[in-house]
């Protein structure tokens, strides 16, 4: 049986790991995600103050962080990913959105099909957090605008994440486990799944080095810890080290066999990641706690090598284009 | 056998001369390039008259003539940003003409709820009102509004892209100020009065608004010079353009696609669609936007086709691209023309809707279908150029495209499947 089932891979090469990705690391994470998006809602609906909300507004960032890398089919459809997390927000558009929302009194918080029409910088975790965690905004009580709008930014993120599981479950890992098929009109051959998989893993790899660090830490002389990811709620830190996991975990599903070289740069890069006293990256402006980031930076980035290794070449596919080129 | 081989393709060569042309196209791209620029230098001097004339003797009706002399001035400027990406000297230049989208509470007085944001400490610090002031640690000296401070000192100040302080757009921003009506009707409405000397003047601070639009004026003249004069016989656009026949070829291929693809259907339309906020139009205190996509489109088309109309009404042609494209494969060109004139058609819609009084910005507000349908049919036209473009690489049998993305695109990567 061992021996048959090895050469049905080796038959098809490009499709390794595909069906063990969707299965043990992608559909786990979708259920993760709307499970807790909808204790987020419930929880709103009962006491819609900041402090009762907060432990589970942290649940759904972390499991959030399980998928955000997925950047395709459901998560990308009617451009969710954004609406989900508007960040980097470069123009501060989350605060100005927000703000105005509240100073309208924009009736589309009763009424979810109107909700999700609003601007994607009024919705989803960024424009939650802004809510739950910026001081002057988070004092609202019972019966205010503001409790409405906390309730319907938790429907609405409960409404997309059980929209993506929903498609993941029903539709799109048969889209992505029968690529090359007949009739599959989004993956041409087998390794164009593969590919849009490994691009996923690797583009998120980056964004945690570019983006979630490379942000706050600006340059040497212009560091910006203002710039970080969820500072406000203290996540930053979190939201790299949760997100090291997930992709891990990816890493070993999509790959075809052992990913010693890959787990080590993992745990590698968590270990300096756990060791790094800095929720918010505040220290970026101090050259000691600095030059710990600037590391764990760069264990983040010598995962890559080891992953095209161990998971790209055996796959026969290297990154795509991705989302993140450009401007 | 492998003479007769050799013999067929001396043949083949013959009657159909498979790349022939290559440095005549590179040719017409770089005269298009020239007229663009030249062009668009003679427009922006009929501005900087129009401000002038509007600074030495301010009346609503000169204030007018100078807004209308700079949306013509955008009807040529528009056209060469497809020579932006692909030039490294014109995208090492282009932010200091074109920069957008900004933070504009850096130039002058904004409405309520501006501030420092996480990004920006500045987006609020109105130089105009301001002749000292604190950046990045340093004490600023701005008692004097030079073009020299505005290059050196103020644009893009304390390392951030959205410090916007010269250019098209903060030249728009002094003519025409905030556009406050949201996603309603309506563009800025500055009073001409913000010009006006003595008691007159409104909002504060009138003579340095008058001396920081003056010193932004001049720069966007020695700016466009710069450029128009690349593009002339010897200039380095040009050389480099020539230098290189497969290079060059790709750098019309890497300014069509990443503008097409990008930059007009992801970060200029899609995201304002997804953002439903008016300040995400491309021209959005004059809501000139669907000017400013129409023409962006029409450039694309020009360099394709070696055909440009001068704002004289001349033209200039040449051999193109389209021509060497169609001797190597006649379906892959037709199928851009296509694609091509799909998306002028799509961009049309657009800007006969906004002429006949329904602005770009209205087309954003929430909830608003049919314009999000005008709007996103261009999305998916100029989606769908790109992939022609794509095929032109491959029949070319180029590399080295790198076309840009945009993170409000879904499944980027199918495009290039």
């Amino acid at each position: 049986m061992r021996v048959v089932l090895a050469l049905a891979l080796l038959a098809n090469p490009a499709l390794a790991g595909v069906p063990e990705a969707v299965r043990d690391h992608i559909l786990p994470a979708t259920a993760q995600f709307s499970d807790a998006s909808g204790a987020l809602a419930e929880a709103a609906l009962n006491d819609c103050t900041a402090n009762a909300l907060q432990d589970d507004f942290h649940a759904t960032y972390d499991a959030w962080m399980g998928l955000a890398h997925l950047r395709f089919g459901p998560v990308e459809e009617d451009g969710r990913v954004l609406a989900i997390s508007f960040w980097p927000d470069t123009r501060g558009m989350v605060p100005r959105t927000v703000a105005g929302l509240i100073a309208d009194e924009d009736l589309a918080v009763e009424d979810p099909a109107s909700f999700a029409e609003v601007s994607i910088a009024g919705r989803g975790l960024s424009a939650l957090e802004r809510l739950l965690f910026e001081p002057q905004l988070s004092g609202y009580i019972k019966e205010s605008y503001s409790c409405k709008f906390a309730q319907a930014l938790s429907v609405d993120l409960a409404a997309m994440a059980q929209a993506i599981d929903k498609e993941w479950r029903t539709d799109f890992a048969q889209v992505v486990t029968s690529a090359g098929a007949e009739g599959n009109a989004t993956f041409l051959t087998e390794s164009e799944a593969a590919q849009a998989l490994y691009t996923s893993l690797t583009t998120g790899i980056e964004f945690n080095a570019d983006q979630r660090i490379g942000r706050p830490l600006g340059t040497f002389d212009r560091p910006r810890p203002t710039r970080a990811e969820a500072h406000r709620s203290g996540r930053s830190l979190r939201n790299v080290i949760l997100s090291l996991e997930a992709l891990n975990s990816f890493a070993h599903a999509l790959a075809d066999g052992p990913t010693p070289q890959t787990d080590a740069a993992f745990q590698a890069a968590l270990g300096a990641a756990r060791e790094l006293d800095d929720p918010v990256f505040a220290g970026v402006e101090d050259p000691q706690a600095r030059l710990k980031a600037e590391i764990l930076q760069q264990r983040i980035k010598a995962i890559l090598p080891a992953v095209s290794n161990e998971v790209g070449v055996p796959l026969g596919v290297s990154a795509g284009f991705n989302a993140t080129d450009g401007d | 056998m492998k003479h007769s081989l050799t013999a067929a393709c001396a043949l083949l060569a013959l009657s159909t001369p498979v790349y022939a042309g290559k440095a005549e196209v590179l040719n017409t791209y770089a005269d298009i390039a020239q007229a663009g620029y030249e062009d668009s230098l003679i427009s922006a001097r009929r501005l900087s008259d129009a401000i002038y004339a509007l600074l030495a003797d301010p009346s609503a009706e000169a204030l007018t003539k100078a807004r209308q002399a700079w949306i013509a001035s955008r009807v040529p400027y528009q056209q060469t940003e497809v020579f932006r990406f692909g030039n490294a000297i014109v995208d090492d230049w282009e932010g200091k003409v074109n920069a957008w989208p900004l933070d504009e509470g850096l130039i002058d007085y904004v409405g309520d709820g501006a501030g420092p944001t996480d990004e920006n400490p500045y987006a609020a610090l109105n130089v105009i009102a301001q002749p000292k002031f604190v950046l990045s640690g340093q004490e600023v000296d701005a008692s004097t509004i030079t073009p020299e401070f505005l290059e050196t000192t103020l644009h893009e100040a304390d390392q951030v892209e959205a410090n916007v302080a010269t250019g098209y757009h903060a030249v728009e921003f002094l003519l025409w100020g905030q556009d406050l009506n949201g996603t309603d009707h309506g563009a800025g409405d500055r009073p001409w009065t913000d010009y006006a000397a003595g008691e007159l003047c409104t909002n504060g601070n009138c003579d340095r608004r008058a001396e920081y639009l003056r010193a932004a004026t001049d720069l966007l003249i020695s700016d466009l010079e710069w450029m128009a004069a690349q593009w002339a016989e010897s200039g380095e656009a040009r050389s480099t353009v020539l230098a290189d026949e497969d290079a060059g070829i790709v750098a019309i291929l890497t300014g069509m696609g990443s503008l097409s693809y990008g930059e007009q259907a992801g970060e200029r339309m899609k995201l304002g669609v997804m953002l439903n906020d008016p300040e995400e139009e491309h021209d959005c205190f004059s809501d000139n936007t669907h000017n400013s996509h129409f023409y962006d489109g029409l450039g694309i088309r020009n360099v394709y086709t070696g055909h440009y109309t001068r704002i004289d009404g001349s033209t200039v042609t040449g051999e193109s691209l389209s021509d060497l494209v169609a001797e190597v494969d006649p379906t892959v060109d037709a199928g851009l023309r296509t694609q091509l004139d799909a998306t002028m058609a799509r961009l049309s819609a657009i800007k006969s809707t906004a002429e006949a009084g329904t602005s770009y910005d209205q087309m954003l507000a929430r909830g608003n279908a049919a314009g999000e349908a005008l709007i996103m049919g261009a999305v998916d036209a100029l989606v769908d150029q790109t992939r022609g473009i794509e095929r032109v690489v491959t029949a070319l049998g180029l590399d080295g495209v790198g076309i840009e993305g945009s993170d409000s695109l879904d499944e980027p990567e199918a495009v290039f499947q």
